[in-house]
């Protein structure tokens, strides 16, 4: 039993499954040198061509130079795109794309200076290179699978695991391209150079060059240039295969030339082999050697619709309708089909303008003799013709009922991913369906539907993570909701027993005036309302009080201090009260703990003083009318009283006390004692609170500070009273609302 | 006679033995959670918009296994019923909703209009609208599952629902295709 290696030496093959031999009609083509095609006025290069990620390195209306990288990216995936010539980026949109669809993409519009002016090349010496230089170089380049499928060229340059075998794929199977024979032909050297670079980096124990027996002299060329090569002819040789179509498929080649099946689901790489166009060798080497970067490529130009057939170096991203007008176009664009790749796995092109991509090996331009006008699609009469030429060993009616029926599932259970759309079944069915067509609809449904569970999966992954979320934080916010009550609770115990000390402080100042008889007073006033109610107690008191002085018998005056008839000594009088309370309001703050007077009073300020102007007007009118002294006995006892309270009652606000056979009059008196204790109560702390004592003590010194109340002011006074008492009422009718 | 007595004996024993073991084999092999719930949960398209009446998928299709409607999930579309129906064993009925074209769409925050106000950010079931107060919010399309619940809160009605454009890559092939044509048309907003 000879060994895999010892077979390939030998050069058996093996013969792949199915496949079909349609008319060749390379000859239209293959006669002719690679030519150079005119430069096209305009440009247009997808971004990006391979490869989904990458950064836009020019801007509009920059200029660039041939051979100049459009794109950089970080990611290891990226495949670089160039400027195929000098210009301008005149547009950077999306345009109608090489792509059976049409779809726009976006791409770089570059309008040709002429002057074709390059980058500046470097050329290496490969000996100075490692292997990693070797695939940054590939990768800079751009080069992606010339072949077709445009895979990047770098990504499969470095595999995971070791590499056997190296297929060289020079096969070119489909009918009409000619692109890859011409190329062997005429830069044999080159490929072979390429291969050699290929042979550095994988270190292969075989590379085999495979070439259909259809192309004789590129067999020829090659083999020369492999004999003047440094290469070993023990590793690398040139394998002739029969010509079929589709051999030169990846599976179907390594298949022919190992007997090896590349398993459903794998790559060539898995087997310890690897698969490369010849047309990519060469890029290797022009890019690696060169340091030219991927923009040209050759294509072939072909069809009866063309005058002038052939294979052409064509700049990558050359618009189409540009090698239409050059080539001579015999068709009508209306009618005849533009085929971009072969007549077997090509598809035909919706929008002329699109451009000629890395991927592009072909555009063909049948006239209507070569391709048949749409057949009438037929029953499938289960004749098994389709299944005899499929190279992947699939039933394709089988494919084809499900497809049909839309079952996709089904059809994905007989293995439809491993079609490779090679068209044979299409070309061999005598009822004329277009099988591959409905594979390619299967399939397209098949991606959507996985598409469409990954986002489904990701979607209940995402709403499952936001339900946990909400529920984390509603947790979160009912404990951090407990813990901000417990800490309520805490301080509005302490609160509480502040409260309660207060209201008890007051009953027994409440308790205490009531006790002496006289009115009490409200104690300073903790709140505004208190406060406006107080001074509507009082102003209401003065005014009772002085309705009934007018018919008030005076009171014999004996005290020695007071002249009736003075108004001076009624002003002193008052100022003495003012005194006094000034003295109970300095001694409350000492005594309580906590003194929400003050604050209280700074709001309420203009309100009491306004009570304190009605009451002392009051007084002042009470005073020039009556002249007594009754009001010096109420004054004196006032004195003694305080002088008793103030010990005993320390929570307690300024107290009055009157005598309490003349009621009347002592309750006059209070009033104005009271409205001067609530004024006092607002200045004390910041005016008068340095000298308290002395104004208590000595009555005489006070004359100065009620001189402010002059003749004047009374007229003041008393619209301030109107006001005040309109504002009691408001507060009085407040209250009883309230309660 | 004995031996009518040993065979009741002998049964009894028997369906004693047998009793045991599936009662110990019911608590062993306990599956936990429903589990035809759990199938129909991975037929539902999962965009947590709602319309059946119920908060999310899950909860509709703990429904379903508890003998609801399957034809409340309009954004399932026909497919999905006729799974379900299937699954569940019950005949396909005709969706509730009429059915629209079914065409994703995925929401678009106007961004300039944006005030910031969070509340579709709040309404979002899978936190694809990314955002802050008085800051402006965009949503992160690839999340996006076009379940419309953004669209009505918006104080200032600046989010659409757009179709998601088809690529190359998401490009269906189509029999008989006509060749598409650019249409040019005026740049929304």
């Amino acid at each position: 039993m000879l060994t895999l290696l010892e077979q390939v030496d030998k050069g058996t093959l093996w013969r792949s499954h199915g496949g079909i031999h349609p008319p060749e009609l390379k000859t239209l083509s293959s006669k002719t040198t690679i030519a150079n095609f005119p430069l096209a006025s305009h440009f247009i290069i997808p971004i990006p061509q391979v490869g989904d990620s990458a950064l836009l390195r020019i801007k509009k209306g920059e200029r660039v130079v041939k051979g100049q990288a459009l794109t950089a990216g970080t990611s290891f995936a990226h495949c670089a795109v160039h400027a195929p010539t000098s210009g301008t980026i005149t547009a950077i949109e999306q345009l109608p794309s090489n792509h059976a669809s049409g779809l726009p993409v976006l791409s770089c519009v570059l309008t040709a200076d002429g002057q074709d002016e390059s980058i500046e090349t470097i050329t290496s010496d490969l000996s100075t290179l490692d292997n990693q230089q070797i695939l940054k170089l590939i990768q800079n380049a751009g080069i992606a699978g010339l072949g077709g499928a445009a895979f990047p060229t770098h990504i499969k340059l470095s595999p995971v695991s070791d590499i056997e075998l190296v297929i060289i794929n020079g096969i070119e199977c489909e009918p009409y391209i000619t692109s890859d024979d011409r190329l062997m032909q005429e830069y044999s050297d080159e490929i072979i150079s390429g291969i050699a670079i290929i042979e550095r980096l994988l270190t292969p124990k075989r590379i085999i060059i495979a070439i259909e027996d259809n192309k004789p002299e590129a067999i020829e060329a090659m083999q020369h240039s492999l004999n003047r090569s440094e290469l070993s002819s023990d590793n690398v040789r040139i394998t002739k295969v029969p010509t079929k179509y589709p051999s030169g498929g990846e599976k179907q080649l390594i298949q022919i030339l190992t007997g090896q099946e590349v398993p459903s689901g794998a790559i060539p790489a898995q087997l310890g082999m690897l698969v490369q166009n010849v047309a990519t060798a060469y890029a290797i080497q022009d890019a690696v050697i060169n340091g030219q970067p991927l923009i040209s490529r050759v294509v072939t130009v072909t069809g009866l619709n063309c005058e002038t057939p052939g294979n052409y170096w064509l700049p990558i991203g050359t618009q189409v309708q540009h090698i239409l007008q050059t080539s001579g176009f015999k068709g009508d664009l209306s009618q005849d089909k533009i085929i971009i790749g072969g007549p077997m796995m090509g598809h035909s092109l919706p929008d002329v303008t699109a451009p000629v991509l890395k991927g592009t090996n072909c555009i063909l331009l049948p006239s209507t003799e070569e391709i048949a006008p749409d057949q009438q699609e037929m029953p499938c009469i289960r004749c098994g013709e389709c299944a005899v030429v499929c190279p992947a060993l699939l039933l394709p009616q089988q494919l084809f009922w499900h497809a049909q029926a839309e079952e996709y599932d089904k059809a994905a259970s007989f293995n439809l991913h491993d079609c490779i759309e090679c068209g044979c079944c299409s070309y061999v069915c005598p009822s004329d369906i277009p099988l591959v067509e409905y594979y390619r609809v299967a399939k397209s449904a098949l991606r959507t539907q996985s598409e469409e569970k990954k986002q489904a999966d990701l979607a209940k992954q995402r709403f499952d993570a936001r339900q946990q979320r909400l529920e984390d934080e509603k947790l979160a916010r009912e404990t951090k909701a407990r813990e901000a009550a417990a800490r309520r609770k805490n301080s509005m115990a302490s609160a509480d027993k502040n409260v309660v000390a207060e209201a008890m402080a007051r009953m027994k100042a409440k308790k205490a005036a009531q006790s002496n008889t006289a009115d009490s007073v409200a104690p300073a006033p903790v709140q505004d309302k208190k406060a406006q109610i107080a001074a509507a107690i009082a102003r209401a008191k003065a005014k009772k009080a002085s309705a009934t002085t007018a018919t008030d018998h005076p009171v014999g005056s004996d005290d020695v201090e007071v002249d009736p008839i003075d108004d001076k000594k009624a002003k002193i009088n008052a100022a003495i009260a003012r005194a006094k309370a000034k003295k109970a309001q300095q001694n409350n703050p000492s005594a309580k703990t906590s003194a929400p007077d003050v604050q209280v009073n700074a709001v309420d300020e203009k309100k009491a003083k306004v009570a304190a102007a009605i009451a002392r007007a009051k007084a002042k009118k009470q005073l020039q009318a009556d002249g007594d002294k009754t009001q010096e006995k109420v004054l004196v006892d006032n004195d003694t009283a305080l002088a008793t309270n103030t010990v005993p009652n320390t929570n307690k606000e300024s107290t009055e006390t009157t005598l309490a056979a003349d009621t009347k009059k002592a309750r006059i008196a209070a009033a104005v004692a009271k409205a001067k204790a609530k004024k006092q109560s607002l200045t004390s702390d910041d005016t008068e609170a340095t000298n308290p004592n002395a104004v208590a003590n000595d009555s005489s010194t006070d004359p100065a500070a009620e001189s402010a109340l002059s003749p004047a002011e009374i007229k003041k006074a008393r619209i301030a009273a109107a006001v005040a008492k309109a504002k009691a009422k408001k507060a009085q009718a407040k209250l009883e609302e309230k309660e | 006679m004995s031996g009518i007595v040993i065979a009741v004996v002998v049964l009894t024993i028997l369906a004693l033995i047998f009793g045991i073991l599936l009662g110990f084999a019911a608590e062993k092999f306990k599956v936990e959670g429903d589990p035809l719930a759990e199938q129909v949960e991975a037929l539902l398209p999962q965009t947590q918009c709602g319309q059946c009446g119920y908060p999310g998928c899950k909860p509709y299709a703990e429904a379903i296994a508890n003998g609801d409607k399957i034809n409340k999930c309009p954004p399932g579309g026909t497919a999905t019923m006729e799974k379900i129906a299937d699954l569940v064993g019950v005949d396909p009925e005709p969706l509730n909703a009429t059915e629209e074209i079914q065409e994703k769409k995925v929401a678009y925050i106007r961004e300039d209009e944006c005030i910031g106000c969070t509340k579709c950010i709040q309404a979002c079931p899978v936190d694809a609208i990314l955002g802050s107060g008085k800051l402006m919010h965009t949503v992160i399309t690839d999340y996006c599952t076009g379940c419309d619940l953004c669209v009505a809160p918006c104080p200032v009605d600046c989010i659409d629902m757009l179709p998601i454009e088809q690529t190359t890559k998401t490009w269906n092939w189509q029999l008989n295709a006509i060749p598409v044509k650019q249409v040019q048309e005026d740049p929304q907003c």
